[in-house]
């Protein structure tokens, strides 16, 4: 590829305009990939404030044994709102942030294929939102089903039920629209000369969560429509006085569930493959491969489901096949792990702040794998099934996986959204204070897990006391090292210095080699030459 | 129509079947 940075940037007087309006309603008109990337990015470190608050609830509760400051429902309330929030209001959002600002600009596009509709898949959000912290002041609160709003529960609470159910509805045409929009710009818009297999693999991983997207959101929409019309409209689907079945819901909910996990984990992965070749100076070792396993991880995500259930009481065959099935999971995934040590090998490593963050990811993700792999063995899983193990498994996975690799995105592209940099030492304080903030809080619920506690219970015995402040102290200091994340930003943002055209050499995908820094507002108006 | 919207039209219909037919399946195995 030619290595001539743009010169649009000298034509910002035409080109840095906003639609005409300014303030708020900018923001609210907006149609501009880049702004619409920035709300995402916003809205979700947002809402992942509103979800750690209620994470310390939960961890302020667990401090000690006995009831201290929550009554039991009410702690189940902040255990499911924190789980949905987290899920669908901060993970997700962070990572169609990402989309947004980087895909355009890595294929050589002028915007995402359908602008409008860009801004609307955003404007749904802070709508959804709003509900689920409104049910918390509805009469019987929000609800207390889990995350999973598992039937028969969801039949029992009270109108905060449904708000919930409208939420997910909406945060699901959200993810639809927002994924229709990524895979028709992905196909369509690529600049000539990107052919799909020269794309940056980010972009890839992004093409197959939007198709993984696309085929399961609609099966979870279908869930919660069934829990709905059995709650107000008189069907028995998942209801058992009527006829119907609990553990139906489960299956349906976890074959959306577990590609839910993928949806998440696999642009995740897209930012560590852009961000490891980087600091290493060296191309991404198994190029195709990482594409194939990816797409291998993202077919296999679809006949697994059941891992989660195997205490309902399913045959031995069923148990056997998704045991199978899980395990071979760690096929793909181990080829990804070795490809990024690969890449790493013999390179030239330098530890900025998003190698920090990618780096532990890799090590922590990889160990949340491991015990993935545990849990898929169904002996070892009914034992460990529904207790902290579960709890400490997942968040190696969602909090090291998804949120260090957003942290590793955040910093590496920051130069380029902004043209400015952050401070380099608070960067490395934020990574160090999180690894060991984030290892107090959930290595130790491993133990707690093995020791049989269970998960989603406001009390418990005094044998379980000592892990249990341990991870409740980690999780404050968890918390107050994302303030210091925000001090960060807010800082670069400023007064941070001026960043180079391409603070990081290594890094060659079209954003640092064809565009000035700060990307210009409408970027690739005409489509980049690629050689 | 533009090769754009014949890609969203698409995508769209099959989220909206899926969706459709999932309901649909379970209504109709009802005891």
């Amino acid at each position: 590829m030619s290595a001539v940075i743009d010169s649009h940037g000298h034509e910002h007087g035409h080109h840095d305009h906003h639609g005409g309006y300014s303030g708020i309603m900018r923001w609210i008109t907006t149609t501009n990939h880049k702004d619409i990337g920035t709300l995402y990015l916003w809205f979700s470190f947002t809402m992942f404030l509103v979800g750690g608050v209620m994470a310390l609830a939960i961890r302020l509760e667990l401090f000690q044994p006995g009831i201290q400051f929550f009554n039991p429902d009410l702690f189940n309330q902040f255990v499911t709102m924190h789980g949905l929030i987290m899920v669908f209001g901060a993970i997700m959002p962070a990572f169609v942030g990402f989309a947004n600002w980087q895909i355009p600009m890595m294929i050589g596009a002028p915007d995402m294929a359908f602008a409008r509709l860009n801004n609307w898949s955003f404007w749904l959000l802070p709508f959804a939102a709003s509900l689920l912290m409104i049910s918390f002041f509805t009469p019987g609160g929000a609800p207390g089903v889990g995350w999973t709003m598992y039937a028969p529960l969801t039949v029992q609470m009270g109108v905060g039920m449904d708000l919930t159910i409208f939420a997910v509805h909406l945060l699901g045409m959200s993810s639809i629209l927002g994924s229709i929009n990524i895979i028709t710009t992905i196909l369509n818009m690529r600049a000539p000369g990107m052919t799909l297999m020269r794309m940056p693999l980010f972009c890839w991983t992004w093409l197959i969560t939007a198709y993984l997207l696309v085929a399961a959101m609609p099966v979870l929409a279908g869930a919660v429509t069934m829990s709905l019309t059995d709650r107000h409209f008189g069907t028995s689907f998942f209801n058992a006085a009527g006829g119907g079945d609990p553990v139906l819901y489960q299956h349906i909910f976890w074959f959306f569930g577990h590609p839910e996990v993928y949806i998440i984990a696999l642009p995740a992965f897209g930012v560590v493959s852009q961000v490891i070749p980087a600091f290493s100076r060296k191309p991404l070792f198994g190029y195709a491969s990482m594409v194939y396993a990816t797409s291998a991880i993202a077919i296999l995500s679809f006949i697994v489901w059941a891992h989660h259930m195997y205490t309902v009481g399913m045959p031995v065959t069923g148990q056997l096949f998704f045991m199978y099935a899980t395990t071979l999971i760690a096929v793909p995934t181990g080829v990804k792990v070795f490809n990024w040590v690969a890449t790493m090998w013999k390179g030239s490593l330098t530890f900025e702040t998003p190698m920090l963050f990618a780096i532990g990811f890799l090590f922590l993700f990889t160990m949340g794998g491991f015990t993935g792999l545990v849990l898929s063995l169904v002996p070892i899983d009914i034992q460990l099934h529904d207790t902290y193990y579960v709890v400490a498994h997942f968040h190696y996975v969602m909090v090291a996986g998804a949120l260090f690799a957003a942290f590793a995105g955040i910093y590496f592209w920051f130069p380029k959204w902004t043209g400015k940099m952050y401070d380099e030492t608070l960067g490395k304080v934020h990574f160090w204070l999180t690894m060991i903030f984030f290892n107090m809080i959930f290595f130790v619920q491993h133990f707690l897990g093995l020791a049989g506690m269970p998960r989603r219970i406001p009390d418990y015995p005094l044998m379980f006391e000592t892990w249990n402040k341990i991870s409740s102290i980690g999780a404050f200091g968890f918390g107050l090292t994302q303030l210091l994340f925000l001090y960060i930003i807010l800082k670069a943002i400023r007064s941070g210095e001026k960043a180079p055209e391409r603070p990081w050499e290594g890094a060659d995908s079209l954003e640092w080699t064809h565009l000035p820094t700060p990307a210009p507002y409408h970027s690739f108006e005409n489509p980049p030459v690629l050689k | 129509m533009s090769k754009n919207l014949k890609t969203a039209l698409l995508l769209g219909a099959i989220s909206v079947t899926t969706f459709l037919l999932i309901i649909a399946k379970y209504w109709f195995m009802k005891p």
